[in-house]
């Protein structure tokens, strides 16, 4: 075969190779690492199937914020100024989490439809606001 | 008067960028070179307006002139002075002008290596980063000038530097990745340059190989230096978030790692010339993505500015003149036949390949999980959904095992083709010795090893075996002298690489970490470490209040104490925790104060980190060899 065809073969057969690895594997993360974003009133219409992560955000409703005394178990209720969604979560939350900002928590719904969360994440300055968060208070 | 004379250089700036980004263009159709002499005595009067004018803004920080809006929005009296200098960027508007005084510098420096109108590749050059300066400029006048005041009625206290980025990473962080970011620039302008000009040569790219190298190694001074920020800073012992504004910048970073090898092969073959001069475009181009990503605020993000429409539909124009003119220019002018090679399979120049085509794929694919949260929402009514992390790391595993591998051999390729793979031999052995080593060093250091951690190892190894220590244990001492010398800066890099490979796969397997809670006197055992909890106690500093608490950490070869702070700023009402962190080159011991939970009872954050370290000397060590790089190759040439 003539050498510089050879080598166009190689070329093309390893960007073949490598674009369908890629393919391959972005498939592979997307089909079990997306989680879709609800809000509480939406949880409360029975939108979100039980034991699927998602995420869910809104406003830390004023007076909501209750701890476990002896245990890292925290509750608080979410809330987009329609419906509230309660909260749990275990662990030590973030800085900038307080009564009245906003926040977007990840977690799924239990068998008995509680909230559980694996993650909570605050704003990070007083001027921010998570973008779905805004975007779901601007749709009011 | 400060604020005024730095507004009014800047727009002066804008001026005479504007007339030097495009009146010269006249010289390429009245085919003569008048407006070409202008170039460089303009370009360096406004990079000097452009430089006070930022200056300006530092002076009015340290003066707290809070009658500028952004200064009374960003400092406050009881800042310390030298945060007060670092708050100059530590919002958006100033961050802007730190971009643009970053490019003026590398301007100037570029200037100094050239005329202007030698030719028609640096005076286009010239043009185009007069074209870059003058739309950031416009964008920081028109949408978010930092000189505006608050006039008549002024604030007499200052809102506040943002608490989490009063801290010294932080003040270094913008800067070196400014530099990186918009380093990438001048590689762009020479590639537009090339291609108007017609000349894709060999001069071409060692003109501008230097250039994308100071980039790389400031991006990833820069990187590093928000991954190492990040880790003590947000509390959560984490060191990479997969954040969209990580991405942001990680993504350039591949890009210009690309380009960089890509650079050689065109420089010393005259081959992928037209790939190098389009990794100079998408190097830049995804510089801007990322610039755009993070102002305007349309991706969840640590890092997200303050939303504004209007700031973002500014930046895309921006970046649609640039990577739409830029393409069009490429598509009309770039080379229809490429120099002529017969490569093998096994040569350099196919390893080269390899290494771009991963590289650039795994760019791609990263940018896409970037971006796959808004292509979501535009076709499906809204819905909003977020990637996790688990998608990133599924995805660069297989790419960094392969570019690892790619490393070991990369130094015993020949060009055309390899007639010789007795190597090959004596490199597997070297690797599976030093295999042992490794894994006996981690066993006795971590008590256990486990089937995730030979991966790591073994990439370690073989990048270590293949750069260096074969090269020792197989050539004469003269030979091995010789090699170090002429090739410190890439073995110094791809050691690098290695380095941070060992620490990644370390930390992300043999990281411990609990939640607890304490009462005073309570201890706590993790591995073979004891965590005692002493007390907490309250402390007023300059500008915030502190409540510390200590704890007494045992094992068995020493005991330190840690403290572990939360504090508390009342000119912006926030709340920081300041990680206590006890480091040594094996491992980190990190604690956080949680909250108080009833009485004298704490909550604490627990972690133990191995090998966290070699995750930032990895980077030292790739940004040093980068620069020992350039310094080599500078030296060759005027020898």
């Amino acid at each position: 075969m003539h050498p510089l065809r050879k080598q166009r073969i190689y070329i093309i057969s390893t960007i073949f190779i490598g674009i369908s690895l890629a393919v391959f594997l972005v498939l592979k993360g997307l089909s079990t690492n997306i989680n879709l974003f609800y809000t509480p009133t939406q949880i409360n219409e029975n939108l979100v199937e039980k034991g699927v992560v998602f995420r869910a955000g809104g406003m830390v409703k004023v007076g909501s914020i209750k701890r476990h005394q002896d245990s890292l178990l925290i509750s608080f209720e979410v809330t987009d100024f329609k419906e509230t969604l309660v909260v749990f979560y275990e662990g030590i939350l973030p800085d900038l989490f307080s009564e009245n900002a906003g926040v977007v928590v990840k977690g799924k719904l239990n068998d008995k439809g509680i909230f559980f969360a694996e993650e909570v994440l605050a704003k990070h300055d007083e001027n921010y606001m998570p973008p779905e968060v805004a975007k779901m208070l601007k749709e009011e | 008067m400060i604020p005024e004379a730095g507004h009014l250089s800047l727009i002066f700036a804008m001026v005479l960028s504007f007339l030097v980004g495009f009146v010269p263009l006249l010289d390429l159709f009245l085919k003569k070179s008048t407006f070409g002499n202008f170039l460089r005595p303009i370009s360096l009067f406004h990079s000097f307006l452009i430089l006070s004018s930022f200056l300006c803004l530092v002076y009015s920080f340290y003066l707290d002139d809070f009658s500028v809006a952004y200064i009374a929005n960003n400092s406050n009296t009881n800042l310390p002075v030298y945060y007060k200098l670092a708050a100059t960027w530590g919002a958006h508007e100033g961050s802007l002008l730190l971009w643009i005084s970053c490019l003026s510098i590398w301007f100037l420096a570029y200037m100094s290596f050239t005329k202007g109108n030698e030719n028609n590749l640096v005076k286009i050059s010239y043009i185009v980063i007069n074209q870059i300066i003058f739309s950031f400029i416009a964008f920081t006048l028109f949408t978010s000038n930092p000189f505006a005041r608050i006039l008549p009625i002024s604030p007499i206290e200052g809102a506040d530097l943002n608490p989490l980025l009063q801290d010294f990473a932080f003040t270094i962080h913008p800067p070196l990745l400014y530099l990186g970011y918009s380093g990438l620039a001048i590689p762009f302008a020479t590639a537009i340059g090339a291609l108007v000009s017609g000349n894709i040569d060999a001069v071409w790219s060692r003109h501008t190989r230097p250039w994308a190298q100071l980039s790389c190694a400031f991006l990833t001074l820069g990187i590093g230096l928000g991954s190492w920020w990040a880790y003590y800073e947000l509390g959560w012992g984490g060191w990479w978030f997969w954040d969209p504004v990580e991405n942001a910048a990680f993504v350039p970073w591949l890009i210009t790692v690309a380009l960089l090898h890509s650079l050689i092969i065109t420089e010393k073959r005259g081959l992928f010339r037209n790939w190098s001069l389009f990794l100079c475009i998408l190097a830049f181009a995804t510089s801007l993505l990322g610039t755009f990503l993070v102002r305007s605020g349309i991706l969840t993000s640590v890092h997200a500015f303050a939303l504004d429409p209007e700031r973002g539909v500014f930046i895309l124009g921006i970046f649609s003149y640039f990577i739409f003119g830029s393409s069009i220019i490429y598509f009309l002018k770039n080379l229809k036949i490429d120099a002529k090679s017969n490569y093998e399979l096994f040569s350099k120049e196919f390893g080269f390949l390899l290494n771009n085509l991963l590289l650039v794929i795994l760019a791609i694919s990263i940018l896409f999980g970037t971006l796959f949260p808004l292509f979501y929402e535009a076709f499906n009514n809204g819905d909003q959904i977020s990637v996790g992390a688990p998608y990133y790391e599924i995805l660069i595993v297989p790419f960094v095992f392969f570019l690892s591998i790619l490393q070991g051999v990369g130094l015993y390729l020949g060009w055309n083709n390899t007639k010789n793979f007795s190597f090959l031999g004596r490199l597997l052995i070297v690797t599976f010795t030093l295999m042992l080593i490794v894994s006996l060093f981690v066993y006795i250091s971590f008590g256990n090893i486990n089937k995730e951690i030979i991966l790591p190892i073994f990439l370690f190894s073989w990048i270590f075996s293949g750069t260096l220590i074969d090269k020792i244990v197989s050539s004469s001492t003269k030979e091995t002298l010789n090699f170090l010398l002429q090739r410190s800066g890439v073995i110094l890099s791809h050691l690098g690489t290695a380095i941070m490979i060992i620490g990644i796969g370390v930390v992300s397997i043999f990281s411990v970490e609990n939640e607890v809670i304490l009462e005073p006197g309570q201890k706590y055992q993790m591995e073979d470490t004891t965590f005692e909890f002493i007390n907490v106690e309250e402390m007023k500093a300059q500008n915030y209040i502190s409540t510390i608490g200590l704890l007494e950490v045992s094992e068995p070869k020493r005991s330190f104490k840690l403290v572990a702070e939360k504090r508390y700023y009342p000119a912006s009402n926030q709340i920081m925790t300041e990680a206590g962190i006890y480091p040594t080159l094996k491992q980190d011991y990190y604690v956080t104060l949680g909250d108080n939970i009833q009485g004298t009872k704490w909550s604490f954050r627990l972690l133990i980190k191995p090998f966290v370290r070699f995750i930032w000397l990895g980077c030292l060590f790739i940004s040093f060899g980068i620069f020992i790089s350039i310094y080599l190759n500078f030296r060759k040439r005027n020898v």
